[in-house]
């Protein structure tokens, strides 16, 4: 494929979604983190009390635990420096024609209605803090699938939220789930009930528009026994000299016989912190896959985890990450195996350019009592120049004897014979490079739905520019 | 984050006590002076904690107390054959073939053999105290030059308090078959032993070193710190081999280091087999072009017994290799810990590297950590790692049963059959059978 004209015929030649909007907002937070913040977070939503007792309980952690030490290097990231809190809009959009239109037509150039159109799937778009625009099928809202806004989740389904808010992820397990549990706002609520099966994915979409600005969303998907569903969503952010951040925090039930799939393709702004905890609890038999694109940002520490609870639960973590200059790609999976028969497998490829760094660092622990646990790890690395670097942290704790555990790495660059092959066959040595670069990632690719697997293709085309000669 | 200080993090082993050992060994200023600085860097070290990622699965402050310890007693010189602790001369008799043998009991070194032939050939292999008043030239050179100030607690304990102590110094182009035997043994619990080794292999030398650690089972806890440096010029091969058969109630806790010069070959051994809690801490550095390493491990937990092994290998310089291998087998309540660490810098082209570990666990209650890390900063490189954790393959197991095999037997030689892999690349036969026979009759005495 000739994707060199491509490339230009999309004038991609700069971070496509670094565009940004005037700002124009209902709310905005002071920059920094305390109780006063938090108060008004709760007050402008509306917000049960028990939910503020948890906002105010996590807070009170985050100030107290210390900053965290490990992983990639947080020390450009000041929170005295942050906006905690942006509202955009007054209302939820119901209908596309009910969104402002200043930020309409940021969805439009990202191309979000347009993708609605096409898979006619649900859509829930994030917008700084709020959630904007949402639709959803009208059959499946009659089977009882619940996909909204958190903070409509919240209003709506008290009794559902209060239930499992923060049992898959609570407060205390990390210091970015402290603050996002004392800040969150937005995020996606999604309840399907038992056994329901639903053929098409739901779609988010995370954006963050002004600068020096901290987005917390807080997703939460429930999956009743026997029921399916797919999950995906993407995020970018428009280029500024200030840094940002992401911190999200993803909880996931799947109960019985459930699976669930969730996919990320994160494509933040080189400057962005991207700080996440993604998390699913898996019950008897039930299957959980992440598939985990991550290009963009400045830092990504991300390890989507899979707690296997239930027997014969079954976990899978894809993750694809591409480090190009200045960026650090701290990423991985986590698998726990806390029942017989689990099993699981964590494929992580990384492609390191410039002086980008990507790291896998994965925990794959098999508690006691775990017996005929079952889990295959492989991390592949590929590195294009020779500033790059590409580390391997994996984490293997095994404590049942009935398990079969195995972990494979291998670190290369692009082979020269690879390289020659094709480039006899004519093609530019850019070409030939990003061939065996598509090449060395379509095992993720190909389990991404075909609009995300072309976007995940390009991206990488345009980041493989020049990258050789 | 540092912990404050508590008395009992310094123990015993104070400041005037490093003096006082220098003194009475009439040690040269050099030496006196570096002791000092180690102790100081001991003492401003806290123990570390399992906050720490060096420490995260071996809670040192839970295992071992330093103040439970006073210095292992001072000995006087003795021979084979006469007055040797029962349990040292089994060990002795052991062992296979060797060229010369070095006996160092508790604080001392009591036995010091060496070929009249090889001295001629100006080999030197007495006792690193005898070598520091001897050869001071050649010890200042090369001793805390690899292990240095920023190894870490015990490093610097053992930098400063080492006694006896074994160097040996093979000349350019010597080449010596049979192994140099060194034998460590702690007779008491309650003390501690300081055992540390320099290696010097000239240009184009060749040579093995075997040094097995052992005592009786101790009532009250024992601690051995131990430490090794080991130099390979250019084209030297140099084979050195760690069997550590402490009884139960030790804890060891050595830093070991091997430089590798241009197109030297290194091959390392570490065993674990006696002692209640080991820990090694092993760096290979690839310093030159062409240099290879080979570093192999094999332990065998069972009881309470807890292993670790920390292991490097560092890749400094272009075309060069290196390649790991450790195996272990875990029962009943044994634990493991391999965090193994490929670093290639920056400048290290056509690198060269792998690391493998493998586990068997054969109980329920055993468990094993495997961190098998790899940091690469070079792009022209291979480097790969593999770790597995599991059961026995129960196909071979069945294989052998269907063989008329009783199932105890045939578990027991599938797992000799996966030593048997670690063993075959240690290219010293003698060393590897009688490693083949403690394998064997620790697998037959498994509880």
């Amino acid at each position: 494929m000739p994707f060199n004209e491509d490339v230009a015929a999309l004038g991609l030649d700069e971070y496509k979604f670094g565009f940004r909007d005037a700002e124009d907002y209902i709310f905005k937070s002071r920059k920094g983190l305390d109780e006063d913040i938090v108060r008004e977070i709760s007050s402008q939503k509306n917000e049960p009390k028990w939910m503020l007792d948890i906002r105010l309980k996590a807070l009170k952690h985050a100030q107290a635990r210390p900053w965290p030490e490990w992983g990639g290097d947080l020390s450009g990231l000041n929170f005295e420096d942050i906006y905690f809190y942006i509202r955009p809009s007054e209302k939820v959009g119901k209908t596309w024609d009910e969104v402002p239109e200043n930020i309409k037509n940021t969805f439009e150039r990202l191309g979000i209605p347009d993708q609605e159109r096409r898979i006619l799937a649900g859509v829930g778009a994030q917008y700084e803090s709020e959630v904007v625009y949402h639709s959803l099928k009208a059959e499946w809202e009659q089977a009882g699938v619940i996909f909204k806004g958190m903070d409509d989740g919240l209003r709506d389904h008290e009794d559902i939220v209060r239930e499992h808010f923060g049992k898959v992820v609570p407060y205390r397990d990390n210091f970015f789930a402290a603050v996002n549990t004392a800040v969150w706002s937005g995020g996606s609520f999604v309840y399907i009930p038992k056994g329901v099966k639903l053929d098409m994915p739901l779609q988010a979409y995370f954006r963050i528009n002004a600068e020096s600005m901290g987005q917390f969303e807080r997703t939460m998907i429930i999956v009743e026994e026997g029921a399916q569903v797919q999950y995906i969503e993407g995020c970018t952010a428009p280029s500024y000299s200030q840094d940002s951040f992401h911190s999200g925090v993803i909880e996931i039930l799947v109960k019985d016989g459930a699976r669930c799939r969730y996919t990320t393709i994160q494509n933040w702004s080189h400057n962005v912190y991207n700080l996440v905890t993604q998390r699913a609890m898996v019950g008897r038999d039930a299957t959980m896959e992440w598939v985990d694109g991550n290009l963009g940002s400045k830092l990504t520490m991300k390890y989507p985890s899979c707690y296997l609870m239930g027997e014969g639960a079954r976990g899978e973590i894809l993750s694809i990450a591409y480090a190009g200059n200045g960026q650090h790609q701290d990423a991985g999976g986590k698998v726990i195996h806390a029942a017989p028969h689990t099993s699981s497998r964590i494929v992580s490829k990384s492609i390191s350019k410039g002086t980008g760094r990507s790291s896998y660092r994965g925990l794959l622990h098999v508690q006691p009592g775990a017996h005929h646990a079952r889990s295959n790890v492989e991390c592949d690395a590929l590195l294009l120049d020779e500033q790059a670097r590409t580390d391997t942290y994996p984490y293997i704790n095994i404590e049942d004897q009935h398990a079969q555990i195995g972990h494979e790495a291998t670190v290369s660059k692009i082979g020269d014979e690879q390289l020659f092959y094709l480039m006899s066959r004519g093609l530019s040595e850019d070409a030939a490079a990003t061939m065996v670069v598509r090449g060395f990632i379509e095992p993720i690719a190909k389990e991404l739905p075909l609009e995300y697997a072309v976007e995940l293709n390009r991206l990488i085309e345009l980041e493989m520019e020049g990258s050789v000669g | 984050m540092p912990d404050t200080i508590t008395p009992a993090d310094v123990g015993a082993f104070t400041r005037d006590q490093v003096e006082i050992l220098a003194a009475r060994k009439g040690e040269a200023e050099w030496l006196r002076a570096s002791r000092m600085a180690a102790h100081g860097v001991f003492a401003d070290t806290p123990m570390p904690t399992t906050r720490l990622e060096d420490w995260r699965y071996t809670d040192i402050k839970k295992l071992v107390r330093l103040d439970e310890f006073s210095f292992a007693e001072e000995r006087g010189p003795a021979s084979v054959g006469a007055g040797l602790p029962a349990g040292l001369a089994t060990l002795m008799a052991e062992a296979g073939e060797f060229e010369a043998r070095l006996v160092q009991i508790d604080a001392s070194v009591v036995i010091r053999e060496l070929p009249e032939s090889l001295a001629a050939q100006g080999v030197i292999f007495t006792s690193l105290e005898i070598a520091a008043q001897e050869h001071p030239e050649l010890v200042q050179k090369h001793l805390g030059t690899a292990i240095t100030t920023d190894d870490g607690k015990f490093a610097a304990m053992n930098a400063a308090l080492w006694t006896g102590g074994t160097f040996l110094y093979v000349p350019r182009g010597v080449q010596v078959e049979a192994p140099f035997r060194v034998y460590r043994w702690i007779t008491e619990g309650g003390t501690a032993a300081f055992g540390r080794t320099l290696v010097v292999a000239e240009q184009g030398s060749k040579f093995s070193v075997v040094e097995t650690l052992g005592s009786d089972d101790l009532a009250k806890p024992a601690l051995s710190v131990g430490a090794a440096e080991i130099f390979a010029d250019e084209g030297a091969v140099a084979i050195y081999t760690s069997v550590q058969r402490y009884g139960r109630g030790v804890a060891h806790l050595s830093t070991d280091r091997l430089v590798a010069g241009r197109d030297a070959k290194i091959t390392t051994l570490y065993t674990s087999f006696g002692a209640d809690l080991a820990r090694a801490d092993v760096q290979c550095r690839m310093q030159a072009p062409g240099s290879h390493i080979d570093m192999l491990g094999l332990y065998i937990a069972d009881g309470t017994q807890h292993f670790d092994n920390q292991t490097l290998q560092d890749h400094l310089a272009p075309h060069a290799s290196s390649n790991l291998l450790f195996k272990g087998a875990l029962s009943d309540k044994g634990r493991s810990v391999f965090r193994g660490l490929i670093r290639v810098h920056p400048k290290a082209q056509r690198t060269d590297a792998y690391q493998t570990n493998r586990n068997l666990l054969l109980s329920d209650g055993a468990r094993a950590d495997s961190l098998p890390n790899l940091e690469i900063q070079a792009d022209d490189v291979r480097c790969s790692h593999a770790a597995t954790v599991g059961q026995l393959d129960e196909e071979e197991v069945f294989y052998l049963l269907s063989r008329g095999i009783p199932k105890a037997e045939a578990v027991r030689l599938v797992v000799f059959g996966f030593f048997a892999e670690v063993l075959e690349q240690l290219p010293l036969e003698g060393v590897k059978q009688e490693l083949l026979r403690v394998v064997e009759r620790k697998l037959a005495t498994r509880r």
